[in-house]
């Protein structure tokens, strides 16, 4: 009977839930104690797999215009959380939540993008991982 | 008298439309397939295109293989072509496009790595697909690739993502299945022979059953950055008739793994 329950234990573990997003870990790649804010313009975005890709102009404290890379989530991801292809246009000003890239280059997770008209858009992807992070509020 | 003229000008008049009829109705199938519960022509079952439409779309003589030690067996068989007037009306640039294309096939033609064969030439590579049908939703499964088609007949809108085999949304015109899909990439070709599109690109397909185990299809295309007018692909797509019939397995991500990746290995070639 203990050999039985301890089989059926085994395979419990073994099937235990994997998280959906563990095909890399949010912190091999971006670090979640350096939370970003910054402010933009979309220059260019790649709708493509396993990530998407936002190209964002931002303005340095000298002036100076850095274009940086904010990953955000599949496709299917972005649909479903209402962004389609048309959903940001080029050159729309918005501001980035998200988290910077360990390698220190200009690039981010994005977790959330805020629109001047006040819409908060989720980007799903990485940040799923972020614990009591999740969803647009 | 005069009704004697009557009645021949009459049967002139029959006669004469007699002569006509066949000509203005050729397109018109006389066959009437079998019914799906919602009471629409039955479209489900394997189909495959028997043409060479896949090597190239335009009429085309044999010729060579562009891999030597394939010889005969990866030649170009001839074809009278599946373009109705036979030539693609390009834009002159576009056309030089096709050109340099098509000097560039083995490096340039995204099937080889089996990237998703794109609409419509998924329905004429000489591989076969399962069409499945209801009420709300028909889908193609193709062999080459598992390159799938969700064609929408009901929630019906624009596409949300651009992709490699676009968005599809369906309706029925009598017995003719009409298919509109747009949101392509760009990024695939009709043929092996670098006749290409660009994201633009609109495709209507009308499916019609003629007969039991055909179907009659046509592709019109619509891309105005390389096309001076829309311009349309027909051809009959034949049911695979034989027991057992099944959509089998052709992944072709495994096939060329070293071809795509294979730079990239620690000791490339092994």
């Amino acid at each position: 009977m203990r050999t039985k329950l301890a089989c059926v234990a085994v395979i419990g573990i073994l099937f235990a839930v994997v998280p959906v997003w563990a095909h890399h870990a949010f912190s091999a790649e971006f670090d979640v104690e350096r939370p970003l804010t910054l402010k933009g313009k979309l220059v260019k975005w790649e709708m493509i797999n396993p990530h998407s890709w936002f190209h964002i102009d931002i303005e340095d404290a000298q002036g100076a215009v850095v274009t940086w890379m904010i990953e955000g989530g599949s496709p299917n991801e972005l649909i479903r959380n209402g962004v389609t292809k048309n959903t940001l246009a080029i050159g729309t000003e918005l501001t980035i939540e998200g988290y910077h890239a360990k390698d220190g280059t200009p690039k981010g997770v994005g977790r959330n993008f805020l629109l001047a008209d006040g819409e908060r858009l989720f980007l799903g992807g990485s940040a799923k991982q972020l614990p009591g992070l999740t969803g647009a509020r | 008298m005069r009704t004697r003229l009557i009645v021949l000008v009459a049967v002139a008049g029959v006669a004469a439309a007699g002569l006509l009829l066949p000509v203005m109705t050729a397109q018109a199938p006389g066959y009437r397939a079998p019914r799906v519960a919602d009471g629409r022509p039955d479209l489900n079952g394997i189909w495959q295109a028997l043409n060479t439409a896949e090597w190239n779309v335009e009429p085309h003589a044999a010729g060579p293989s562009v891999v030597r030690e394939l010889g005969a067996l990866s030649a170009v068989p001839a074809g009278l072509g599946v373009v109705v007037g036979d030539e693609i009306p390009y834009r002159p640039e576009a056309l030089a496009q096709r050109d340099e294309n098509r000097a560039n096939r083995l490096e340039l033609d995204p099937a080889i790595k089996c990237y998703l064969p794109g609409v419509p030439r998924g329905m004429y590579m000489p591989f076969p697909y399962q069409i499945i049908q209801s009420q709300d939703h028909i889908m193609m499964v193709h062999e080459f690739a598992g390159a799938i088609r969700t064609v929408y007949m009901v929630d019906q809108v624009e596409a949300p993502a651009d992709s490699w085999m676009g968005w599809s949304n369906g309706r029925w015109d009598g017995d003719t299945l009409v298919i509109e899909t747009t949101g392509f990439l760009g990024t695939t070709w009709f043929d092996r022979s670098g006749n290409f599109h660009s994201d633009a690109l609109r495709v209507v397909e009308r499916i019609t059953p003629r007969s039991p185990d055909t179907l009659l299809y046509e592709a019109t295309i619509e891309d105005p950055n390389v096309f001076t007018r829309p311009w349309t692909m027909r051809m009959p797509l034949y049911r695979r008739v034989e027991e057992g019939a099944e959509i089998l397995e052709f992944r072709c991500i495994e096939f060329v793994e070293d071809l795509v990746y294979g730079h990239l290995a620690k000791q490339p070639g092994r």
